[in-house]
């Protein structure tokens, strides 16, 4: 085993056990576990957007449509078809993730600015339906009157519902199948190929991969992640927000990830520690905390321009 | 080896990771004090303190602070000192809520307060039923909070937007005439405010056109247009903070304040205070007003309060103040900081005339946990005298009268077994 790989494997068990013991070390700096459930949350987000930004070399300024969808599609199934919340997942899921790949279709032939431009495009589509279509989504307040409801599984039950240290390990379990899922792709022929479109679009054309193809899929891969995000998001605060559509989502998505690493696999979820810590304790700081997070992500793009996980990141000494 | 430690301490690297790790422990070191001692009683606070409602936020926390400040000079809650944490939901509800979490499970507060922005109120009210916690809603006017969605555990100081709208639609009618044009926020406020209004006056035979817009518009021409062409006898601005200021000043650039009267629900003295003379104008509602006459408590309120806040408190500092108090009143008719305890101490409880301040029997209703407050009808001036004397009363109307029965709210309220 390479130092490289040591390195990689040392990086996954340190996150891993932070992860799993969150409820015992959290509370001593502060947090609470509803907190943990945000940042997981985010940082799949985030994690979901990086296959296509960091390891398809794609950018889109509008991935909160589908974060947005993803939790809409939760509520909604949860407020008129059923109290089942592993089906509500797979309701926002699909909605986000269908939505995604059949957009993906209309601009895989666009690129660069094109392509955030028309992704910014649908994403405040998808708002402004939101907005505006009060009766059914709640309009500008949001979806109310549904709540996640207890994990059945016959013999027992999970109580997701009131138990916030329960509901903690349920996001981590969806987001731990999401990420070795993510992990698979990457290790995939597909996911290699991902990598060499990044690298060089027309070498890997020259080379005989069906680019479009390959982007379309990344992009609706993304888009499915994203939205499995958000349907997990209105399970936490038990609302789907219209501004979880907007383009400031949007923009939230892309900082977390630029913030953290975008060629890094665990970047994101590191920008998404920082996004959400910086937002909840500088913010009971002083009311100036945007300018803070500002701050924190314009010295992190100029002195670290590979993130903070980059910075940490053997590979990535130059 | 040496010199490898020699190489790490000298890396620009390396120092960049120290950087942030001595960063990071700035940040870290305060929440480890604050987990200190759990003897005050905590009450947390939500309001919108940036965006576009902070004026009215803003306003809303200077006076709980001075409330906490003076009960605490007087002995505290059960003998306990208050503390007071307030938390910012930037006018956005998802973050309210995670505030709201914040304040119940990391800093375990007795009782919430907030918010000022409808929406985000309404959405908190799920986590604090969640969790049991007693919630007052200062300054969130719209109706399901008492009505449609009550809850055991939540109680609203400011009026409902129906009681606001049967307050002064009457008046305005009388005063001006039937044709309406409405200029509205697009939530849960604007709506039901609107709605109300509609049902109003078209039961005296009204007729109207309107504009629903979102809640942090800035540029009013479209509509200002649309309503100078419907000419009516009434503009109805429903706005709400920087957005109804900036209406107010376009609506003057437009020179349509000769062509139409001005009026509505709710110009509150924070905007009153940020628009030019000319537009200092129109008839509204005061959900409390410095110079009420006929009541001595409200006279000593002020001049306890002016001179700490450097001008005379607007509504917003008495709903957080009577807020506050109602938490107080309610702890120490209970004897417990339980939510439940809490809730049931507090309804129907009438306030003292030195919390209410108010005339009359002033009560949050036990069915539908509303504050039976008195709505001050009037017209709206540039300054008379005193800087802060923008406001003359015409007329004030009950609480009781404006709110009609429980069940017209729609509320039906049930306590937990």
């Amino acid at each position: 085993m390479n130092a490289l790989l040591r390195h990689k494997y040392a990086t996954t068990a340190i996150i891993w056990a932070l992860l799993l013991t969150v409820p015992a070390w959290l509370p001593v700096f502060g947090g609470y576990t509803a907190l943990a459930g945000r940042v997981l949350v985010f940082g799949l987000a985030a994690m979901s957007f990086n296959l296509l930004l960091g390891f398809t070399g794609i950018m889109s300024f509008g991935h909160a449509a589908y974060f947005g969808l993803g939790a809409y599609g939760c509520g909604l199934f949860l407020k008129y078809v059923s109290a089942s919340t592993p089906l509500a997942m797979l309701a926002g899921t699909l909605l986000g993730g269908i939505a995604g790949t059949l957009f993906g279709l209309l601009l895989v032939r666009r690129r660069g600015v094109y392509f955030a431009m028309v992704t910014i495009a649908f994403g405040q589509v998808c708002f402004y339906i939101a907005y505006k279509w009060d009766d059914f989504t709640g309009g500008y307040d949001g979806l109310r009157g549904f709540a996640r409801a207890a994990l059945d599984f016959g013999a027992f039950k999970i109580d997701i519902a009131n138990n916030s240290t329960a509901f903690y390990f349920f996001i981590l379990a969806v987001f731990g199948g999401a990420a070795v899922l993510q992990a698979l792709l990457l290790k995939s022929p597909f996911g290699r190929s991902m990598l060499a479109i990044r690298e060089n679009e027309r070498r890997a054309r020259f080379l005989g991969l069906p680019i479009e193809k390959h982007i379309w899929l990344s992009f609706s891969i993304s888009c499915f992640f994203t939205a499995l995000a958000g349907s997990l998001y209105a399970l936490l605060n038990n609302f789907a927000d219209p501004l979880g559509l907007n383009y400031i989502m949007s923009g939230n998505i892309v900082m977390i990830t630029v913030m953290g690493g975008m060629r890094a696999f665990w970047g994101p979820l590191i920008g998404a520690v920082l996004f959400v810590a910086l937002q909840d304790y500088v913010s009971s700081m002083t009311t100036n905390w945007m300018f803070f997070v500002g701050l924190t992500f314009v010295c992190v793009v100029l002195f670290f321009p590979r993130g903070l996980m980059g910075m940490f990141q053997k590979g990535a000494r130059t | 080896m040496v010199a490898n430690i020699g190489s790490i301490l000298s890396g620009r690297r390396s120092l960049l990771k120290g950087a942030a790790v001595v960063g990071g422990l700035q940040v870290a070191s305060p929440f480890i004090i604050k987990a200190r001692g759990e003897t005050p009683v905590k009450l947390g606070m939500v309001d919108p303190i940036t965006g576009s409602l902070s004026a009215l936020a803003v306003t809303e926390v200077e006076g709980a602070k001075w409330t906490v400040e003076q009960i605490n000079k007087t002995g505290g809650i059960l003998g306990r000192p208050v503390e007071l944490l307030i938390e910012d939901s930037a006018n956005d509800t998802g973050t309210g809520v995670q505030k709201t979490h914040k304040l119940i499970e990391r800093d375990n507060v007795d009782a919430i307060i907030g918010d000022v922005n409808s929406g985000i109120a309404y959405a908190m009210m799920g986590v604090t039923k969640e969790k049991g916690i007693l919630h007052i809603v200062p300054g969130g006017h719209t109706d399901p909070i008492t009505g449609t969605d009550c809850a055991w555990n939540t109680f609203r100081t400011c009026n409902t937007t129906a009681m606001d709208t049967s307050a002064i639609t009457g008046e305005l009618v009388k005063r001006f005439g039937k044709k309406w044009f409405f200029i509205t926020p697009d939530y849960a406020y604007g709506k039901t405010l609107q709605s109300n209004f509609v049902k109003k006056l078209q039961a005296l035979g009204g007729e109207f056109q309107g504009d629903m817009l979102p809640i942090a518009t800035s540029d009013f021409s479209a509509t200002l247009i649309k309503a100078k062409a419907y000419k009516p006898d009434v503009l109805l601005n429903n706005m709400g903070g920087s957005a109804q200021i900036n209406c107010m000043k376009q609506f003057l650039q437009f020179g349509m304040g000769k062509e139409m009267a001005l009026g509505g629900a709710l110009f509150e003295i924070e905007s009153v205070r940020s628009v030019p003379k000319e537009a200092q104008a129109g008839w509204w509602c005061m959900e409390w007003y410095w110079n009420t006459p006929g009541v001595p408590a409200v006279k000593t309120f002020v001049d306890a309060i002016s001179p700490v806040i450097g001008k005379k408190p607007t509504a917003r500092h008495w709903m957080a103040y009577v807020s506050i108090h109602a938490v107080r009143l309610a702890a120490e008719k209970a004897k417990s900081l339980k939510g439940i305890d809490m809730a049931r101490a507090l309804a129907d409880l009438e306030l003292p005339p030195e919390v209410s301040l108010m005339p009359g029997k002033i009560r949050y209703r036990a069915g539908d946990h509303q504050l039976m407050s008195n709505i001050h009808i009037g017209q709206m001036h540039p300054s008379e005298g005193d800087p802060d004397n923008l406001f003359t009363i015409a007329a004030t109307v009950t609480g009781e009268e404006a709110a009609g029965s429980v069940e017209s709210t729609g509320c039906k309220m049930v306590y937990p077994a």
